[in-house]
């Protein structure tokens, strides 16, 4: 198996927020393009590789066409974006789910005619509102500095730029990465895991490797490949609460024990039980993750797209989500991209008439 | 254009009851479009050089909201008080002592019970509509009739204030834009027009419901939302740089959505090369039909111009002619240029 953890500590060194991929785009599509046979954009920024199965699919729902199976990782990151620029520091707003308790201290990327670095803020309390003083800042409060002159920033710095967090990945003990937008981009590195293997492997269906865009925004990029690229199944690779400090619900999922499979009315039961043989047989780790609701993921859109799609959530716990010291297990990442190369190789030209709902199966 | 935006404020026609505001609409446009229709959710379609995607220009859909925000009839008591429900974000603060007028015609006054702390915005349903009736038998509307707030229309020269500015003023400027494209002088040299369809959509208000179902019948390249957004520049106002009078605003992101980054720079350098003063909008709260139409199909690249408005969703909203002005010029401007995202 190729190291990945080179390939992940370039995809969290990049930016590429919501609706902005392309930095992050280019590095996976440079990765894909020996592990695939076609690389695509789509309309709003996805990145689609087609990986062709070996057959002719007669008995596939569309016989036209093969039947194929679509693995969706979100590849675009939270950030910031600049709302005012006063006196020569930059006001901002959340690109997504940003936690403001993080950000003061936070090295960042301001993204301006010329990319500037930067740190964010907080000001001196005695100009805060009186409810602002204890505690954490709200973000409407913070800022960002770039060090120079406020008429150089005016001229640099515009309403609508971007703001990216710049902080650097850092290997910690144990085979555990830390570093930002490891949400989703720990999930684009286990599909490329998977590419990886299936080079050795042989598979029937086509495979539809794609880096979404937006998910941390609208869903956006998944709702609309999963309608653009027609799959008959899809699986949806994100990530999940890890244990830890204060987190040790029914949510939570300690890092390094495997990754998750999500169970719930988002995902189909099917595809959870044919994972759950899967994961058994090949000694693979994996914990039932309960979904009672929406997935908070890219699952949602697909499962609902065009006359409906089966989907499946594989997961990979995760401390710290949505800072930029994101914790993962490199060992997670390993078994997620074993389990998929395993389950598409093994999915016979058929598959689709074999799932079954529960009181089928009992006839 | 004062005249247009007056008499589209004038009209009663909230979310789902957009027939009053349909048919004005369509008599505005006779003539400035090759096909008109209806769709099957309301919005109203309007077709312009359809055989222009045949060579290769692109097909851009222009979507401008023709509901409004309101209310629905929920009870009418012994007395001939009528209690109601919102249809849209109507704010608590702006409904006391402000006068509605129903769809059929009727109208009324909104006041509320008397509260322990007069202080408060009292909610929605501590209030009611005294429509000048005594008993429920003489009261002139029934459960389910709706109505839209009341207020005259305002010129205070270079800027007006008037209900449902919100979005009546993107109709109008769709509208004009329409009536310009019409003659050759706003054509920019050597550009090829494109295949366009404005759509004046429906049930904007209640969750951007009549844009994405509009786009999925169009599957058009791409797609601008023209509407209002509000603007940082009242004393001690939210923390934007959106400013009445400084033209129209680009959208870049809302609270629905990022616009599409091609659709920002290709507005942002039209702009430019046409000498169009514009904006740079980043909204924290609030989104247009812009956010339903991006995720529909296999995606469309979207866009917005917001023409900023100051008290959005209050009876009195306020815009700046000069910035109407160049919402209609931006706009033709993108229309008749090449579009390469």
């Amino acid at each position: 198996m190729t190291d990945i953890v080179p390939f992940l500590k370039s995809l969290v060194s990049v930016s590429g927020l919501s609706a902005y991929e392309s930095p992050v785009a280019r590095l996976i599509e440079e990765t894909w393009k020996p592990l695939v046979d076609e690389v695509s954009v789509s309309r709003l920024g996805s990145l689609h590789g087609l990986k062709k199965g070996r057959a002719k699919s007669p008995l596939a729902l569309r016989p036209s066409a093969h039947p194929s199976i679509m693995i969706a990782t979100h590849m675009d990151a939270i950030g910031l974006i600049v709302t005012q620029v006063i006196d020569g520091f930059i006001h901002l707003e959340a690109i997504g789910g940003i936690d403001p308790r993080i950000l003061p201290g936070t090295p960042v990327i301001v993204h301006g005619r010329q990319d500037l670095p930067g740190v964010v803020v907080m000001p001196p309390m005695k100009t805060l509102p009186e409810d602002q003083r204890d505690g954490a800042i709200g973000l409407p409060h913070l800022l960002a500095d770039v060090g120079l002159l406020p008429s150089k920033v005016t001229s640099l710095v515009r309403v609508g730029d971007l703001v990216s967090f710049d902080t650097q990945p850092v290997d910690l003990a144990g085979e555990t990465l830390s570093g930002h937008s490891l949400d989703n981009r720990a999930s684009v590195a286990a599909l490329t895991v998977c590419l990886q293997e299936l080079q050795g492997k042989s598979h029937v269906w086509d495979v539809w490797a794609v880096a979404t865009s937006q998910e941390e925004v609208t869903l956006g990029g998944s709702a609309t490949s999963a309608f653009d690229l027609h799959p008959d199944l899809a699986v949806v690779v994100d990530v999940t609460f890890g244990k830890g400090p204060g987190a040790n619900g029914w949510e939570t999922f300690p890092l390094g024990e495997g990754p998750t499979l999500g169970w719930g009315a988002n995902l189909h039961p099917f595809l959870y039980k044919k994972f759950k043989e899967l994961a058994d047989r090949l000694e693979i780790p994996v914990a039932m993750e309960l979904v009672p609701l929406h997935s908070g993921t890219d699952a949602y859109s697909i499962q609902a797209a065009r006359e409906g799609i089966p989907t499946m959530l594989l997961e990979i716990p995760m401390r710290y989500m949505h800072t930029p010291v994101e914790v993962i297990s490199i060992k997670d990442v390993q078994r997620v991209g074993r389990l998929l190369s395993e389950f598409i190789s093994g999915l016979q030209l058929d598959f689709i008439s074999t799932i079954v709902w529960e009181e089928e199966a009992q006839e | 254009m004062k005249a247009l935006i007056e008499k589209l404020t004038n009209v009663f026609s909230p979310s789902g009851f957009e027939d009053a505001i349909r048919d004005v609409i369509r008599k505005e446009i006779k003539g400035f479009a090759d096909e008109i229709r209806v769709d099957a959710l309301g919005n109203l379609i309007a077709h312009k050089n359809p055989s222009a995607g045949a060579k290769g220009a692109k097909r851009v859909m222009v979507a401008a909201h023709m509901d409004e925000i309101g209310l629905m009839v929920t009870h009418v008591d012994e007395n001939g008080f009528v209690r109601f429900s919102n249809v849209g974000g109507v704010f608590g603060r702006y409904a006391p002592s402000g006068r509605v007028r129903f769809t059929n015609g009727a109208a009324g006054v909104i006041n509320n019970e008397l509260l322990s702390n007069f202080r408060e915005t009292p909610p929605l349903d501590k209030m009611f509509i005294d429509v000048g009736a005594t008993s429920q038998k003489d009261c002139p509307v029934k459960l389910g009739d709706v109505a839209a707030f009341e207020r005259p229309f305002l010129d205070l020269g270079k800027r007006v204030v008037a209900k449902s500015l919100d979005d009546r003023l993107g109709v109008a400027v769709l509208i004009e834009t329409m009536r310009r494209l019409k003659s050759r002088s706003e054509r920019v040299e050597g550009a090829a027009p494109n295949e366009v369809y404005f759509v004046f959509t429906a049930q904007e208000e209640v969750g951007t419901r009549g844009a994405g179902p509009a786009a999925y019948g169009i599957d058009p390249d791409v797609a601008i939302a023209v509407d209002v957004t509000p603007t940082g520049d009242t004393p001690m106002g939210r923390k934007m740089e959106v400013a009445l009078g400084g033209g129209p605003a680009i959208k870049i992101k809302d609270q629905g959505m990022l616009a599409d980054p091609r659709v920002v720079s290709w507005m942002a350098k039209t702009a430019e090369r046409s000498k169009i003063p514009y904006q740079r909008e980043v909204l924290i709260m609030g989104s247009t039909d812009a956010r339903a139409i991006q995720v529909t199909r296999a995606g469309i690249a979207a866009g917005g111009i917001s023409i900023p408005a100051r008290y959005v969703h209050s009876p009195s909203e306020m815009v700046d002619m000069d910035d109407v002005e160049n919402s209609v010029r931006l706009l033709a401007a993108l229309l008749n240029s090449k579009v390469s995202l």
